[in-house]
Parts: C-alpha cells; sequence; structure tokens
C-alpha cells in the first residue's frame, strides 16, 4: 500500500505521510440511548466502495482533513478541509 | 576453445584479460564478458545443480530470467552468471551441490526420487514417525534452498540506498521501443526516466544485428536528458510507485506516465530432458555469439514454432556452427527428447501426428516456444491480460490510466505467423520439466490436478510452479497449457496466476535499506550516558532506565534529593479565548474555573468513557493553557485535541512543544532548598504551594516549574527549552550536591510512583478501564452543565458499579509477582490480574497494583496471586501505601 | 516573565544545539554568538555540505496570512513560511509574535549540487526544480519523522525536523551524503 492523498494544505503525499481516523461519522447531538451510544462507539460501516473518512497529516501541518476514498481501489476521490467538506455531497 | 572471429556488435574487449576464479580455479575472460560467457569459452557446461533433483544444468536463457546459472560471487549467493559482468579478482563459486559441481551426492534424488517426490513429498513422504518430524525437518532445511549466506556482511555490503526519483514518464525496458519512448517524452519536454534490466540499453536488438541502432538510440536519448539506468530491474509496482533495483541502490520512482517495453520472454519447448545442458533458447545463443563470440556448440538441431527461432540458424551458420536439422512445428515436427548424461549428445525429433521420429547427434540443441509479452509488472500497474488463441499466449487487453506499453509486450512486430506448441511432448521418454526452478514436471502438474488442486492458483501454492527465481518467466505459460490440458479447460479459463512482486530476484537486504530508526534522545542525553546510565527504549525516546542502584536512587528521593529528566512528557500549549470551554469539554473534570498560576490533574476519556491519557494542566493565564501528557499519549492526544477542534470549529490554537522544552523533576525533602538556590522564587509552602506552577528563572534559564508530586516528595517539575538541557541539569546536580542529590532513573520512578497508586495509562489500564474502575471516580464531574467527550458512558458507568476494581496490594518482603500474572477467586479461578508490582526498599515491602473484583476492592481483603507455579497472598489497600494522605507532598 | 518566556533562548547561559556533540566529532570549531554556540568552521571543505542552524529563531504564528500554500515569501532576512490557512513558521526573525518554537525544531542546511540526491535517500518528497521553486516549503516526512523542507537557494535546501531527532538526523544526513563526498560544513 503506497497511495497517494493530497493533502488539502501541504499538496500531494505518500499514504504513509498520514493517519487515518476512521469513517466520517457524527458524534449524536443530543443524549443518545444506550443502543445508539454504542453504535456510535462501537459500529462502522465498512463499507466496501467509496465512504468518507477523516484523515491527519502526521508528517506534515498536522492538520485534519476530510478524503472520499473507494476502499477497493484506493482511488481516493477528492479531499478537503473539513469546513470545505461540509458542503460536499 | 577459442573465441570467434571479431563479431560487429561484440561488448568484449579483447585486449584486456580480466583474471577471476572459478571453484577456486584461476580463470581469464575478457573485460566485457560476464561470468558466464568467460566460463563457456572454457568448456564450462554445468553451471548450477536444481533445485530438488540437483540435476545438472547449463546456459539456457543467457539473460538473467532462468535459474540455471545461479552462482556466489565473493559468498554473495544468487548472483546471475549470464549477466553479471566480469570483475578482476572475483570469486565465483557453484550453489547447491556437494561435494563438487561435477560430483554431486544429493544427485541420488534424481535417480530414485520421482516416484518419492512428488509435490509435497516432504509432508507426504517424511510425515512417519510422527516423532522424526524435527529430523526430517533438519534434513530437508539443509537440502532445500539455493546456496547460503555468510554469517557477517560488512555495514554497507549488501545494504542498498533508497533513492526516491519523481519524474514525469518512467519506461520501463530500454530495447528500441523503450528507448524511443523515452527519446520522444524527452524531447517533449519530460522528465524522463528509463530502467533497463540490461548492462548495456538495446535489448534484443544488440544481439539481432541491430546494435548499432540500437546504441545510436541510447545516445540519442541521454543526450535528450533521459536519466537511463542500466543493471537496474523493475522489482515491482506498488500503488503507482516502482521499485527498481540497481546494485547498491534501491530507487524508488513515482512518474505521471508509465511506460512498459518490457518486451517478450522467449519460451521453453516441454519435453523429455529439457533441462539437459546443451538445450538453449534462441536468443541465448545469439546473445552469446554477438556479444561476446563464443560459438554455443559445435553441431546444433533447432526446433522451433516461429521464424524468429529460424532466425538463429542463420546466425549459427555464420558462426560456423553446423546445423544439422531443423525442426519446424509448423511443419508438423517438435522436439521429443534431448539424451546425453553430462550434457546433450543426441536430440529425437518427431512429428507431431506420431507418425515419424529422428535420433541425431549433435552437441546443442535450440529451442524456441515462442514469445510471451512480458506482462508481469503491467499487471502489477493494473493492466489486464487475455488469451490469444491465434498466438498461444497471454497479451495485454486492458490498460490503466496513466499507463502505456510499447513494443513486443504490446504485441507490436509480431507479425510471422506463430505455431503453439503442445503442452508436453515425449513425457513417456522422461522427466519433461514444467518448471525448471523448482523441478516440477509435467508429471507433477497431472499428479496435482488428479489430488484436486485444479486450479492454476492452487497447483501453483501446491507445486510451487511459477515461484522461483523465474518468477514464471519460463514456467507460467507451460503450466497454464498443461492445466489446460489435464482439466480439459480453454487456457483462457485457466488463466494465469497473479502477477506478484518480486518481478526479479532481488537480496533482502537491497528492500530494508539503511536502518534509520528515528530515535528522539533528550537534551540531557549526553549527561546520562556520562553518568553511566542504563538506557533503554521508551516509546521512541532512548531513556535513562536507571545509573545502577535503582533501589538506591529511590531512596535517595526519600531521603535527601533526587533529580529525574522527564523530558519525554508530552507538552501542548493549548490557546485562545475558547481555550478553558475546549479542555472543559475534552476532559471528565473542569478547567474554566482553573486559576491562572494553578495546576489540576486530568485524565482523558473517548466517548465510550475510557481512559486514553493523563496528565497535569497549567493555566498560564485565562486564555492559555499548558498541558502535559504522557510520554508515549504526546503524538496520540495532539491528534485527538486537533480532531476535536476540526469539528468544533472554536478559537483554540494547538502548539505542540514536546521536544521544545526539557523538563526535570527535582524531588525530596531537600528539593526546597535546592529551589531556592537556584531562583529567586520565594518557595516557602506558603509561597509556592502545591499544585502552584511559576514561571520565574531556574539557574539564570526561564522555566515554567510546577510543584506536583508523582513520586510522592515534595517535588518541582522545571519545564525550559531544550538548549539549555545541559545546563540546567548541571546547575540542579552542582546546587544539590551539598544536599545528597542524586539522579533517579525511569525504573526508580515507577517504584517511587507505584507507592503512591499513580497509575500508568497502558500499564495500570487497558482499553476497558474507566476512572470509576481505576478508582479515580472523583476525576469525574458529571454535575458540569456542559456536554464534554465520554459525558454519557461515565454517567452509565456510574450508575452500575464496575466488575472489577484497581486497586494496590502488599506482602512481605520476597518474590516480586511478575506483571500480568492472574489474580484468583477462591475456587482458584483467575478473576483479576496484577498490573504492576514491584519490591520497595522504603516500605520494605513488595508492593503492586491489580484489577480485582469489586468485592475485594476492601482494606485489608485477602487475595491470592497465581504467578507460574507460586500461589502468593497479598492484602488490598485502596489508600497509596506511602504518605496515604498526601502530607508529605503538601509540606 | 512573559507569558510564554519560558520557551525562549534568553538570558546568560550558552543555549546548545542537540547536535553540538556530532559538529565537535566532526572537528567543528565553537564561537558563543547570541547566547549559542555556534559551529564556525570544520576541517573539512566540500562542495556538498550539511550546516546545523539549529539556533535559527522559529516562531508559529496563528491566525490568517497572505501566503501561497507551498510558498514561503522572505523579507528582512526572514522567511515566513506558511503550513495551513491560518498558521505559518516564521524563522529568523528576531521581531515575530508568536509561540517560540526555535528549540522544538532542529535544523540542517543541506547545501550544494547533491543536495536533492542527498535528499533523495531519505526523503519522499518532489524537490525537482520545477516542482519546487526557491522559496518552495514543504511540509513532510523526513527520514522517517515529520519535518519541513525549505528550498533557500538554487541548491541550499533547510530541512526542519523535531530537536529530540538531531543526533539521530546528524546520522542519517551523513550516512546519506558520504557517497557523494559530503561533509559537515558551517
Amino acid at each position: 500500500m503506497s497511495y497517494l492523498l493530497t493533502c488539502p494544505n501541504c499538496g500531494t503525499r505518500e499514504v504513509t505521510d498520514f493517519a487515518y481516523g476512521g469513517e466520517v461519522s457524527r458524534r449524536p447531538r443530543e443524549r443518545p440511548s444506550r443502543r445508539e451510544l454504542g453504535a456510535y462507539n462501537y459500529f462502522r460501516r465498512n463499507v466496501a466502495g467509496v465512504q468518507r473518512e477523516w484523515w491527519y497529516h502526521r508528517s506534515g501541518c498536522r492538520a485534519w482533513f476530510v478524503a472520499e476514498r473507494d476502499t477497493r481501489d484506493n482511488r481516493v476521490l477528492w479531499t478537503a478541509l473539513p469546513d470545505e467538506a461540509k458542503a460536499m455531497q | 576453445m577459442s573465441r570467434l572471429p571479431k563479431q560487429p556488435g561484440e561488448r568484449i574487449n579483447r585486449a584486456r584479460t580480466v583474471r577471476f576464479t572459478f571453484d577456486g580455479k584461476p580463470v581469464d575472460g575478457l573485460a566485457g564478458d560476464t561470468i558466464a560467457s568467460a566460463l563457456y569459452v572454457e568448456g564450462q557446461r554445468t553451471f548450477s545443480r536444481s533445485f530438488k533433483y540437483h540435476r545438472r544444468r547449463g546456459l539456457l536463457c543467457c539473460a538473467g530470467q532462468c535459474p540455471n546459472c545461479l552462482v556466489a560471487v565473493d559468498g554473495a549467493p544468487g548472483v546471475r552468471a549470464c549477466t553479471e559482468p566480469l570483475r578482476e579478482g572475483m570469486r565465483v563459486e557453484h550453489l547447491n551441490a556437494s561435494p563438487s559441481l561435477e560430483r554431486d551426492l544429493m544427485a541420488v534424488t534424481d535417480a530414485v526420487g520421482g516416484p518419492f517426490t512428488p509435490p509435497g513429498f516432504y509432508y507426504k513422504t517424511f510425515i512417519r514417525p510422527r516423532r522424526l518430524w524435527p529430523l526430517y525437518e533438519k534434513v530437508l532445511r539443509n537440502a532445500a534452498g539455493l546456496g547460503r549466506l555468510r554469517e557477517k556482511q560488512d555495514e554497507r555490503e549488501w545494504r542498498s540506498e533508497y533513492r526516491r526519483r519523481h519524474a514525469d514518464v518512467l519506461v520501463i525496458g530500454g530495447g528500441l521501443a523503450g528507448l524511443r519512448a523515452a527519446l520522444a517524452a524527452a524531447e517533449a519536454g519530460e522528465d524522463v526516466v528509463l530502467a533497463d534490466e540490461g548492462a548495456e540499453p538495446g535489448g534484443r536488438a544488440l544481439a539481432d544485428g541491430r546494435h548499432d541502432e540500437a546504441r545510436a538510440l541510447a545516445a540519442r536519448a541521454a543526450g535528450a536528458g533521459v536519466e537511463i539506468l542500466s543493471s537496474a530491474p523493475a522489482l515491482g509496482c506498488f500503488d503507482g510507485l516502482v521499485a527498481v533495483w540497481q546494485g547498491t541502490t534501491l530507487h524508488q520512482i513515482r512518474a505521471r506516465r508509465l511506460i512498459f517495453a518490457t518486451g517478450a520472454i522467449e519460451q521453453p519447448l516441454v519435453f523429455a530432458g529439457n533441462d539437459l545442458p546443451g538445450v538453449m533458447l534462441s536468443g541465448a545463443v545469439r546473445r552469446l555469439i554477438s556479444l561476446y563470440a563464443v560459438a554455443p556448440g559445435t553441431r546444433a538441431v533447432v526446433a522451433a514454432t516461429s521464424d524468429r527461432g529460424l532466425e538463429v540458424a542463420e546466425a549459427l551458420r555464420a558462426a560456423r556452427v553446423e546445423v544439422v536439422a531443423v525442426a519446424d512445428l509448423r511443419a508438423g515436427w517438435t522436439v521429443l527428447e534431448a539424451q546425453g548424461r553430462k550434457q546433450v549428445r543426441a536430440v529425437v525429433l518427431g512429428a507431431i501426428d506420431g507418425s515419424a521420429e529422428r535420433r541425431i547427434e549433435c552437441d546443442l540443441l535450440v529451442v524456441s516456444g515462442g514469445f510471451a509479452p512480458a506482462t508481469s509488472l503491467v499487471a502489477q500497474a493494473g493492466g489486464r491480460t487475455a488469451y490469444d488463441a491465434r498466438r498461444g499466449h497471454f497479451a495485454l487487453a486492458d490498460l490503466p490510466d496513466g499507463v502505456e506499453a510499447v513494443g513486443a509486450v504490446a504485441g507490436e512486430g509480431a507479425t510471422a505467423p506463430e505455431a503453439v506448441p503442445p503442452a508436453v511432448s515425449g513425457a513417456q521418454r522422461g522427466k519433461c520439466f514444467a518448471c525448471i526452478c523448482e523441478d516440477v514436471t509435467a508429471k507433477d502438474i497431472h499428479l496435482s490436478v488428479d489430488e484436486g488442486y485444479d486450479s492454476i492458483e492452487l497447483s501453483k501454492r501446491y507445486t510451487t510452479t511459477t515461484m522461483g527465481p523465474c518468477q514464471g518467466r519460463m514456467c507460467q505459460l507451460p503450466a497454464v497449457r498443461l492445466m489446460a490440458q489435464e482439466t480439459g479447460q480453454d487456457l483462457q479459463s485457466v488463466g494465469t496466476t497473479t502477477a506478484r512482486p518480486p518481478w526479479s530476484t532481488v537480496p533482502l537486504g537491497a528492500l530494508a535499506g539503511p536502518t534509520y530508526e528515528p530515535a528522539k534522545r533528550s537534551a540531557i542525553h549526553a549527561r546520562h550516558r556520562e553518568l553511566g546510565a542504563r538506557v533503554q527504549w521508551a516509546g521512541d525516546w532512548r531513556r535513562a532506565y536507571d545509573y545502577g542502584d535503582p533501589q538506591a536512587e529511590a531512596l535517595a528521593v526519600h531521603e535527601s534529593a533526587g533529580l529525574i529528566d522527564v523530558s519525554t512528557l508530552g507538552k501542548l500549549i493549548v490557546r485562545g479565548p475558547d481555550a478553558a470551554e475546549f479542555l472543559d469539554r475534552l476532559y471528565p473534570n473542569r478547567f474554566s474555573n482553573l486559576k491562572p498560576g494553578r495546576i489540576r490533574y486530568g485524565v482523558l476519556t473517548s466517548d465510550a468513557g475510557r481512559i486514553m491519557d493523563d496528565g497535569t494542566i497549567c493555566r498560564l493565564d485565562d486564555e492559555s493553557f499548558y498541558v502535559t501528557t504522557t510520554s508515549s499519549g504526546a503524538g496520540a492526544v495532539e491528534q485527538w485535541f486537533a480532531w476535536w477542534l476540526a469539528d468544533w470549529g472554536m478559537r483554540v490554537t494547538l502548539t505542540d512543544v514536546t521536544q521544545g522544552l526539557a523538563a526535570v523533576n527535582l524531588a525530596g525533602p531537600r528539593a526546597r532548598e535546592i529551589m531556592g538556590r537556584l531562583s529567586e522564587l520565594d518557595c516557602s509552602n506558603e509561597a509556592f504551594a502545591y499544585l502552584d506552577g511559576k514561571r520565574a528563572a531556574v539557574a539564570g534559564v526561564p522555566s515554567l516549574i510546577l510543584r506536583i508530586g508523582f513520586v510522592g516528595e515534595v517535588g518541582y517539575e522545571i519545564h525550559f527549552p531544550a538548549a539549555y538541557g545541559h545546563h540546567v541539569w548541571d546547575a540542579i546536580l552542582e546546587a544539590g550536591a551539598e544536599h545528597g542529590i542524586r539522579p533517579f532513573g525511569l525504573e526508580p520512578q515507577r517504584i517511587l510512583r507505584l507507592q503512591k497508586m499513580h497509575i500508568l495509562v497502558g500499564q495500570d489500564t487497558d482499553s476497558e478501564s474507566t476512572p470509576f474502575g481505576a478508582a479515580m471516580p472523583w476525576i469525574v464531574k458529571l454535575d458540569k452543565d456542559e456536554d464534554f467527550i465520554g459525558k454519557w458512558a461515565l454517567e452509565h458507568a456510574a450508575e452500575h458499579p464496575s466488575e472489577t476494581a484497581l486497586v494496590g496490594f502488599a506482602m512481605p518482603d520476597g518474590d516480586v509477582p511478575t506483571e500480568g500474572a492472574a489474580v484468583l477467586d477462591e475456587r482458584g479461578e483467575p478473576v483479576g490480574q496484577v498490573t504492576s508490582a514491584r519490591h520497595s526498599r522504603q516500605l520494605g515491602q513488595v508492593i503492586g497494583m491489580a484489577w480485582v473484583p469489586s468485592p475485594l476492592a476492601a482494606d485489608g481483603a485477602t487475595i491470592t496471586i497465581s504467578d507460574e507455579r507460586r500461589r502468593l497472598s497479598a492484602s488490598v489497600l485502596t489508600k497509596p501505601f506511602y504518605d496515604p494522605e498526601g502530607e508529605v507532598l503538601r509540606s | 516573565m512573559t507569558a510564554f518566556e519560558f520557551l525562549e533562548v534568553s538570558g546568560d547561559a550558552i543555549a546548545r544545539s542537540p547536535m553540538e556533540r556530532q559538529a565537535l566529532a566532526a572537528g567543528a570549531r565553537f564561537e558563543v554568538r547570541d547566547g549559542w554556540n555556534v559551529a564556525v568552521s570544520y576541517p573539512a571543505n566540500g562542495s556538498l555540505t550539511w550546516t546545523d542552524m539549529s539556533h535559527l529563531r522559529k516562531v508559529e504564528v496563528h491566525g490568517t496570512h497572505d501566503l501561497t500554500p507551498g510558498l514561503a515569501a522572505k523579507a528582512n532576512g526572514s522567511w515566513r513560511c506558511p503550513i495551513t490557512r491560518d498558521r505559518m513558521l516564521v524563522l529568523g526573525a528576531s521581531d515575530a509574535d508568536g509561540i517560540d518554537v526555535t528549540c522544538s525544531l532542529a535544523a540542517l542546511a543541506i547545501c550544494g549540487p547533491q543536495a536533492r540526491e542527498v535528499f533523495a535517500r531519505f526523503c519522499a518528497l518532489d524537490l525537482r526544480e520545477r516542482e519546487m521553486p526557491v522559496g518552495g516549503f514543504r511540509p513532510g516526512s523526513v527520514a522517517r519523522t515529520p519535518g519541513y523542507v525549505l528550498r533557500e537557494d538554487d541548491d541550499r535546501f533547510l530541512m526542519l525536523f523535531g530537536w529530540a531527532l538531531g543526533e539521530y538526523m546528524w546520522t542519517v544526513v551523513s550516512d546519506a551524503a558520504a557517497p557523494f563526498g559530503g561533509v559537515a560544513g558551517a
């Protein structure tokens, strides 16, 4: 595994420059039920396909950003800073 | 034997002799020779013994593709004699034969081994009696493999340097097509690298009369700025990164465009005795003649499937080799058997319909079973292949974006009609090798299908066909043909095995590269070494574990004063108008009400309420906090903070100053006096109380001084610019000398903190521990109005007491239980475990911490610890062993 | 003391680079300059050198700036290097206002026509002329650890990395530069 990721701040780097932060999920806004809390803490969709996920440029700018990546072939569709990513559908 | 007259494109320099040794005997070759060409001139025909049967093997491909000429050079095995340039004084030795290449005792396996050595024989033949397997294993291990590594090497000897290369275009393969593609790209202004496995670019053209064209093209390409890497095989494609091995350098090349010009690989034919020395591919014969002016034999028979194969007959005649017969498969003739003991003495040709055969005496059998596109690397880069029934091989069918193929690998130039050879011929006459690397015969593939290994991928793993040094170059297609014949499928359905790196054989040392291990060292590290510290890894830091006597070092902290380097602590500056609220949201306790100049302990929890890290937080001013983390948690905590900040978008900035500040902890009953001598601070308990954080100069260096008590005595954690590491350390030791100060290491610190029951996150806690279980309910402020990370899970945990609890335990002085030892219930069932245990000289006891069932988490309860075969009894404590009320600490 | 003075090199004591001992072993002669013990000369000369620049003042400045990502700007002898949209590193300025990270980041300048080849031995950044003009600034992994590379001049690259990795990085750079005849220089 040595594909490339494009950090919105720094540009394109080897994926080993980054830390993976898992798929983007939403923290409950209100007090969740036990089931909801369990799902939020422990369950992941783990899709075979395109997913939105967090990445951290550990070796570079040390900023978090969001990427859409196809988990089957590591094709990265786009990357964006969190505020920009919120606008991407 | 002598050389042929000067050949038009020859590479040798007849004026320069190069002397080397082969198995101890001196041999003279010429500059420009390979090991193999020089030995061949001298009459050497056997170059190695085969992997399993120890059969004689001679030159087959002369292109660095097959396993037949693997030798050891100066003690390094796995070198291909046919491509390795001759060097003065090189020591060449054979592999895989004992006592000698000529007399190899293991060759007996060839005579008797057939029925006993089918695929997987080591599991079939050598399993009974079972108790003898260790012996069998030893024998088999000794028999297996090709050559031995030397036990010791010089540091740089087998290591390669990594070299990153970014380019616009990478061309793999330096034949005419590759050179043309590289030239065109360079002339268009692109930054081009060309990697070629040959010692000289030009590929096949160098040996088939087009050498002038090849050399001119190479010169033009170099002139246009192409970086040409010679003797540089590409090993594999890894998501666009191509590894190219060139001697002592491993190039890691990324290019926007990949152009594959990997050519086509001449295929052998499968017939009885097809591995006998003297059986050669047509390309090998042409290279020997054209590049090295070596006559490959005196009387030759040619068996071919295309015109390309037949052209070799012309080349042989030009080199005055008698061509006594030509078997053209298109005319219905092929070869059934090569005969001879040490090398080819005769061949049996047969009509494909079985109607006729002819035995012909000769010393050279030139075979050419067609040319298969070298698609493996392209496949690794995402290309797909499909079977081309007309040509009888797998051809490229589909290429991903950014990947191109030119030349023979793309099917260019293959115009002449070819005949598709039978999967095997002359099968009844002797061993017909499908895979010469691993000694797999056509019969072995038949057997493996019989046993149910009827897919090409399964057969590969069972018989190891395609897994040897040739990496399928010589055996992939024959194996697929045999599989098709055995299973009745067509070749497209059989398919090929997945192309995997490495495409060329490579020493592991070349892949390992230099051994760079990022080791962090505190700014005071050199002093620790001078003081005789035992240095050990602690995470990615090198740390002083102790200075020789951990118990005495711990005692010094109680009796006078100790000084420890704690520079490894994570240190973060959290700053901004929302900084206090940010920390309130991250920690289960409050920081918004912390006064500037005061310190509070904090435990970070996840949203599952589990402990992630801990540390102290000092408020510097309204908007600034100084956060310390555990040494190993520094990176993760910064990452965690930054993550929530990215989500919440608060007006907060983070600055990691972990490495920017050295930190030392000065602790002990005399610490206050020593501090007083080093700074102008009023260090009285009233002016500088427990959990105060002050900024002042220490030994003239601006510092942040935190009065905290991890080790249980009055202590000052002094944080200051790392550039002053030695200065401050030296000054403290000097000022404390008359007070009996002593440096102490990590191990005595662990004893001291255990006496205080201060947890080590990750040592005493695991991924399931909550602050409630870890006996720190006071750290969780569920009455905080605001939401915080972990709140919901901790609310639940508060209402549902945990089943286990972290407690201290003490035992009479004696054996120290192993960390991880089990805590047993009355029935002897494991119900908990010891997380820390140490002998404490101060307390005269063995003390520790353990997770125990909650009913046992009461002062005075007795627990049983099972440690290996011992049963130890200990009594439970829920308060610190030393200074339980913290009076010493606050004094 | 101001809020963050404990991060700053000031006062009477002599500040030392984390690579001081390695420089000493390479034969450096030292002088105290602006409170730092600085290697001012070495016995060996060469066209490829690496120079300890750890004493360079570095300040992390928060707040939006007008810099182009990947490109540092030089003014009055100091470099303003953009890391994110609202964070930059200012190198060599005595008056920059922010958090002083001088001692968080050690620094080596690698100089000479072969500098890129030395980097290529331990760093995956694309430092080719076209991709990395003078002033090009790249946060990214160097020798398996987080770092920054700034092209200060045609053949001069400044590499910043963790202070605690000084001894390690000196070893890596001298090892990588040795085959090119590189030497420590001032």
